[in-house]
């Protein structure tokens, strides 16, 4: 761990407390998300194995419409109204859950395996990342759900970094990420309650708060974060946002079919979606409706604002466009024919650099 | 307040339930909340305006050397004991005696850029017994400092806590030095976890008292 700080110390080159000189954004394509939680695990094997980091998982993958991780984050407050801080609070170690213990001991080297059953061990768990996994809303036959992957949004105005007193966190001019220097921060936890998204932890053992660092160390050699490249669904596109010929740029700016969750909430996320557009609704008789969508249109707006209908208008126009023969940039930038085109320059086989 | 010299080992004085505390004088003082002015994150100074800041509003406190260490025992009423963070809904209980390093050092800011000040640090979560040793130069540059030189002893019973803060007179390292027959400025804080209260949030002395080391 002292090795990691002093890498983050390393990295803290240049700050910023007002947006970055260059920024780092992703797009996520929530019609290509499985929801298999590669991203997750990806995160988890390589940053949250440490002293209490068990609960920690910096990027979760949950079904939606739902609670959401921590269970019900968006009624916690934070962010921006107006320019104005708003005040949040924090979740309880159970709105987190996760980082159960298992009697994997008993089960696995005692001897038992054939009398006793894998089982949590301490208080019944009521609730963890992904719990309300493909619930959904709506009746049969017009059920939905779709999938959100969220990690830390990287902010243009961070409120978790405005929030702390000690100065503690700062954001790279070179790339926007959003750092906490751990050897200045004491635990206070104002960012956490800043943070609208809820995607800073509190690590109970260290007395420190923690977050994604978007891999910064990757980036530097030019390796796309963990939870971006191990993705099996190429359903995530990852580089600098003023870069107007790369993929992330054309999605949100050329095409403005990408849009940040809850911009409402005012920090200007960097990290982006496609809204899903789903199927079309069923009628009784068993046709569709192809004037209906089954995902409410007024819920993908309570995500991702207004711009929803828009980006559903141009997606949709081009994917008609296609069928019918013609050619269109955006279908070929989403369908990503080439794998390593989806995070171009940050490409580089991580299995090539020797780690330190 | 004066810091008596007694023939106690160190051992003794670190224990706030020791008799020989129970015939000493002591100093008690009102505390008042921090302003918020003074919170150097925009986000504080939002989140709490007009919620009460400075749970704890009263402390007795008590001093005493061997010649070697010096120790204050501070008392104070808390319905709640805050070992810890809980569920992560609160924070962990804290008190703090403040030094000057610089005469002019001020108080509600903790220091400022050249003026020092040296926090001698107990929160109910430290390893038992471990104090920290802080030095502030202004609102939110607290820093701990490698070595730190403070034991520390608590007791939570009947709604109140009791703890001594020790530490030798004289250190090699970042701090305040005392010595025998010398007069410094000294000041106190006391953080109350389950009304979130921790950073700059606390109840603090108000002023710089006058200590007289016997």
């Amino acid at each position: 761990m002292a090795q990691k700080t002093q890498r983050t110390r390393k990295a803290r080159k240049t700050q910023s407390r007002n947006g970055a000189k260059q920024q780092l954004a992703m797009v996520f394509d929530l019609n290509k998300c499985i929801g298999c939680q590669t991203c997750s695990v990806a995160c988890k094997v390589l940053w949250t194995r440490d002293e209490g980091t068990d609960y920690q998982w910096w990027c979760t993958v949950n079904t939606q419409p739902g609670r959401g991780h921590p269970r019900d984050y968006e009624t916690m407050g934070g962010g921006y109204r107006e320019g104005v801080s708003q005040p949040g609070r924090r979740p309880t170690r159970q709105e987190w859950g996760g980082g159960w213990q298992f009697n994997y001991e008993e089960v696995l080297y005692g001897g038992k395996g054939q009398s006793v059953f894998l089982h949590h061990v301490g208080e019944e768990p009521q609730w963890g990342p992904n719990w309300d996994e493909d619930q959904g809303a709506g009746e049969y036959p017009n059920a939905y759900y779709f999938y959100l992957p969220r990690l830390c949004n990287h902010c243009t105005k961070p409120a978790c970094l405005e929030a702390c007193p000690r100065g503690a966190m700062y954001k790279r001019d070179e790339d926007g990420i959003v750092l906490r220097d751990e050897s200045r921060c004491r635990g206070y936890q104002f960012c956490l309650e800043a943070c609208p998204y809820k995607k800073v932890y509190f690590n109970f053992l260290r007395n420190v708060s923690q977050q994604c660092i978007m891999c910064f160390p990757r980036v530097e050699q030019n390796v796309a974060p963990s939870c971006v490249r191990q993705c099996p669904g190429r359903a995530v596109w990852f580089g600098m946002l003023d870069d107007e010929e790369g993929p992330v740029a054309k999605l949100v700016r050329k095409w403005e079919v990408a849009l940040p969750l809850h911009p409402e909430y005012g920090t200007e996320p960097n990290v982006f979606y496609i809204p899903p557009i789903g199927p079309a609704l069923l009628n009784d008789d068993g046709s569709f409706d192809e004037s209906k969508p089954r995902i409410p249109t007024e819920y993908l707006e309570g995500l991702f604002g207004l711009k929803v209908r828009t980006a559903l208008d141009t997606f949709r126009a081009e994917m008609t466009k296609t069928r019918e023969g013609g050619k269109s940039e955006l279908m070929d930038t989403l369908i990503a024919y080439w794998w390593k085109d989806m995070f171009k320059p940050y490409d580089r086989d991580p299995a090539e650099i020797q780690w330190k | 307040m004066k810091a008596a010299k007694l023939q106690l080992a160190t051992r003794t004085l670190l224990n706030p339930a020791a008799q020989q505390w129970a015939k000493m004088p002591a100093e008690e003082m009102s505390l008042a909340g921090t302003p918020l002015s003074e919170q150097p994150s925009r986000y504080v100074r939002a989140a709490w305006a007009g919620k009460p800041v400075g749970a704890v509003r009263f402390l007795k406190v008590q001093a005493a050397h061997n010649g070697k260490d010096i120790a204050f025992r501070l008392e104070w009423a808390d319905e709640t004991e805050n070992k810890d963070h809980g569920d992560g809904s609160v924070f962990p209980d804290a008190a703090g005696v403040l030094f000057p390093l610089n005469k002019d050092a001020p108080l509600e800011s903790m220091g400022g850029p050249k003026a020092p000040v040296n926090a001698w640090y107990w929160r109910a979560n430290l390893p038992e017994g471990e104090g920290q040793n802080l030095i502030a130069m202004g609102a939110g540059t607290v820093q701990e400092t490698p070595k730190s030189f403070a034991q520390t002893r608590a007791h939570w019973a009947d709604g109140r806590w009791q703890v001594v803060l020790a530490r030798p007179l004289t250190i090699d390292g970042d701090g305040v030095q005392l010595s025998s027959k010398q007069s410094t400025k000294v000041a106190f804080a006391v953080w109350e976890g389950s009304s979130q209260e921790r950073g700059g949030l606390k109840s603090f002395s108000k002023h710089w008292l006058d200590l007289e080391i016997a």
